[in-house]
């Protein structure tokens, strides 16, 4: 689902990811652990092509996307579905308008896309909550509906940065558990995270970077 | 998971299949609306906006109205303007009869009036009131004259400069008088407050650009979250630009019925004294309001003008706000 061939990444003279490799099989779920600022952020905005590497190639879905140009961006990051630490809701939109943002983007018209938006809110658990503003809610839920949202387009690939950064223990077996199913059913999941108590307690593989290089498996296969 | 399975009968469970060009509208309308709606949540500041462009767009347009109906106004005057030929003291009636006569039939006369050396001494008699002055003179000291109106197509300043040189070498005559020099000088006024309100309607117009852009520019600055997680989701610069362009579209409308109804009052206003000023000249004019072609114009050009605006700047911001 995703390779990185000698991925290097410079931010002037400073070092984020150097000559990386890694090929993440489609259907695996894998998280993405290291302190912080050891490149984890700057690998997954090298898949979304928030940046673009100085050095090597970046394959997502079989695409290389140096190859893609600055138009045909919003296409890629379609295909994806990010959740973010931090959410990134909208909070004068109400969490239904929130989870239905990407559809609307993509055109879907009115009545796809509530049947969607309620599927996606009800995996979630939040189904009750579409009318709120995501600003009543707790922040385990918000989260949750950053996670709607980022399903809501059925992609083949959902990244996470940090996803259950301030949710406590519990909040975040959870929020895992989430990901864990979209798993089951054939979504390729990587996740960034330094929760290494949660993380050695999953049984996923783990990429390990560290200054910018990358240890652990590189190559991780299906489960 | 039933979320996730691509079921094959998806597709046909859609209300029905909506091809490109019903999308692109229902999407438009869709966002039509919503700027609409947007515009409500602060009408004070769009009000505000909507009243710098309208000033903008009434300005030039209430000079660009005066001055095409002064135009109308200069030709209407012109068309009844007379040339006088004064003919040398001591040419018989005779011979200026005959002379009326042959002017009259000469292809751009449409009326020559002979008025005799006598018939004038008595017009100015009734109109001077200075009776016992004239009454004293042995000789009269009046010319007879003939007035002549030319055809409309000899009237412009060429043309009759060519009638006049040719009027001035006929035998008899003494002197010939276009009163033009009025006429001229009203011309030439026009042509320069023409270009003056040309070259100020350019600059309004690129005020309206630039208060439209600024708006747009603070409009994407306060909606800057929500283009970053448009822009993560994927939303295509179209997609995005959509709103501001609309947002454009209804500030130039208002705009222009606000405009609209500036001009209307301003003609209102103004009604009264123009009046009176054409009635000094003999004149029936009258500045007329905006006719209907007039305020469709203003409306598009207004609507044309702030999407422009939009569109110069929108492409520009939504550049620089990428996800970091």
């Amino acid at each position: 689902m995703i390779s990185f061939e000698q991925v290097s990444k410079k931010y002037h003279d400073k070092n984020a990811l150097v000559n990386t490799n890694f090929h993440l099989q489609r259907g695996t779920m894998a998280f993405l652990t290291g302190h912080s600022g050891a490149g984890k952020s700057t690998l997954l905005k090298l898949i979304m092509l928030m940046e673009r590497p100085t050095s090597g190639k970046v394959i997502v879905d079989r695409q290389d996307l140096s190859q893609l140009s600055r138009s045909q961006v919003p296409a890629h990051r379609r295909k994806i579905g990010l959740v973010f630490q931090n959410h990134q809701l909208l909070m004068d939109y109400s969490v239904f308008d929130n989870v239905a943002l990407p559809l609307k983007i993509s055109g879907y018209n009115d009545r796809d896309s509530g049947r969607r938006v309620r599927a996606a809110l009800d995996k979630v658990g939040l189904l009750d909550k579409e009318r709120l503003s995501p600003q009543t809610l707790s922040s385990g839920e918000q989260q949750r509906i950053g996670i709607a949202r980022a399903i809501v387009n059925k992609p083949k690939l959902i990244l996470a940065d940090e996803p259950t950064g301030n949710l406590d223990p519990e909040l975040s077996a959870e929020i895992m558990r989430l990901f864990q199913q979209f798993n089951q059913v054939g979504v390729s999941v990587l996740i960034a995270s330094h929760d290494l108590d949660l993380i050695q307690r999953l049984p996923h593989p783990v990429l390990q970077l560290n200054q910018g290089k990358m240890s652990g498996s590189p190559s991780l296969m299906g489960h | 998971m039933a979320f996730f399975k691509r079921r094959p009968a998806h597709n046909a469970s859609r209300s029905q299949p909506e091809s490109s060009s019903t999308r692109w509208l229902r999407e438009h309308k869709e966002v039509a609306t919503n700027s609409w709606l947007r515009l409500w949540k602060t009408p004070i500041s769009n009000l505000l906006t909507w009243l710098t462009l309208a000033i903008a767009l009434a300005l030039p347009a209430a000079l660009l109205l005066l001055l095409s109906q002064a135009q109308h106004l200069g030709q209407q005057v012109n068309q009844s303007s007379h040339i006088s030929v004064f003919l040398t003291l001591g040419t018989s009636d005779e011979q200026g009869q005959l002379m009326t006569t042959e002017l009259t039939s000469r292809p751009d006369i449409v009326k020559a009036t002979y008025v005799s050396a006598q018939q004038a001494l008595v017009d100015f008699k009734i109109s001077s009131g200075l009776d016992d002055i004239l009454a004293s003179l042995t000789d009269n000291p009046l010319p007879a004259t003939i007035l002549i109106e030319p055809i409309n197509s000899a009237l412009s300043p060429g043309n009759i400069e060519k009638l006049t040189e040719k009027l001035r070498q006929k035998d008899h005559v003494d002197q010939v008088l276009v009163d033009m020099a009025w006429l001229d000088r009203l011309q030439a006024l026009l042509a320069t407050s023409q270009r003056f309100t040309y070259g100020l309607a350019l600059l309004l117009a690129l005020g309206v650009l630039l208060v439209v852009g600024n708006t747009v520019r603070l409009q994407i600055e306060s909606r800057k979250q929500e283009i970053l997680v448009i822009k993560l989701v994927g939303g295509t610069d179209a997609y995005l630009r959509r709103p501001f362009l609309y947002a454009g579209f209804w500030a130039g409308f208002f705009a222009a019925l606000i405009a609209w109804a500036i001009l209307q009052l301003g003609v209102i206003y103004l009604h009264q004294p123009l009046l009176s000023l054409a009635q000094s000249y003999q004149s029936d004019w009258q500045l007329q309001s905006l006719s209907l072609m007039e305020s469709f114009m203003l409306v598009m050009t207004s609507c044309g003008l702030s999407v422009l605006g939009a569109s110069l700047t929108v492409g520009q911001q939504l550049r620089l706000i990428e996800p970091q």
